[in-house]
């Protein structure tokens, strides 16, 4: 494929900067999700519970982990394939 | 595609083609990445969130995961090429 000129990468990192926005808006209300439905299961209060608090605590920071993690052997999984279409 | 007689063997694209064809490149490699997330951590990250740390055992089954990820991709990637070569063959008189 041709490579993208000055003006063309310009425009491609606007889209980019506005695709990654998207994204993290993505990533934090999957990870309410995630973590509500891992952590909050009792109604009894309208208040979250110590025990409720420490788990979301730990779910949100587990999942960052996770994320940090896969993302690097993805990564790697990729910079050996994209090696092995070009020998 | 020498469309109009303008062609000289490869396609001339203008900058919104190439910029749209990076775009979906990046959508594929972004949508992989996602499912890849979601789907390593329903199988490896244990939902009692006793740490907030992944476990010597989740980070073994990540790596492992990820890895399984991509080669199912080529296996299928071969399969449906494989599949794809039947079917035209089988169109052809």
């Amino acid at each position: 494929m041709d490579a993208l000129n000055a003006k063309e990468q310009q425009d491609f990192q606007k889209l980019v900067e506005q695709k990654q926005m998207k994204d993290f808006m993505r990533l934090y209300s999957n990870l309410v999700e995630r973590c509500f439905n891992d952590c909050v299961n009792d109604f009894t209060s309208s208040k979250l519970t110590n025990k409720e608090q420490t788990c979301i605590l730990k779910c949100s920071e587990k999942f960052l982990k996770h994320s940090e993690r896969v993302g690097q052997r993805f990564q790697e999984q990729n910079a050996a394939m994209s090696q092995g279409l070009n020998r | 595609m020498s469309f109009l007689g303008f062609g000289n063997g490869q396609p001339q694209l203008s900058s919104e083609q190439k910029i749209a064809a990076a775009e979906t490149e990046l959508d594929l490699v972004t949508d992989m990445f996602n499912k890849l997330v979601d789907n390593c951590y329903k199988k490896c990250i244990s939902t009692q969130y006793a740490e907030g740390t992944l476990s010597k055992g989740e980070s073994a089954c990540l790596d492992r995961c990820v890895a399984k990820y991509f080669e199912t991709n080529v296996k299928v990637g071969e399969n449906m090429q494989q599949l794809g070569q039947t079917f035209t063959n089988a169109g052809k008189f």
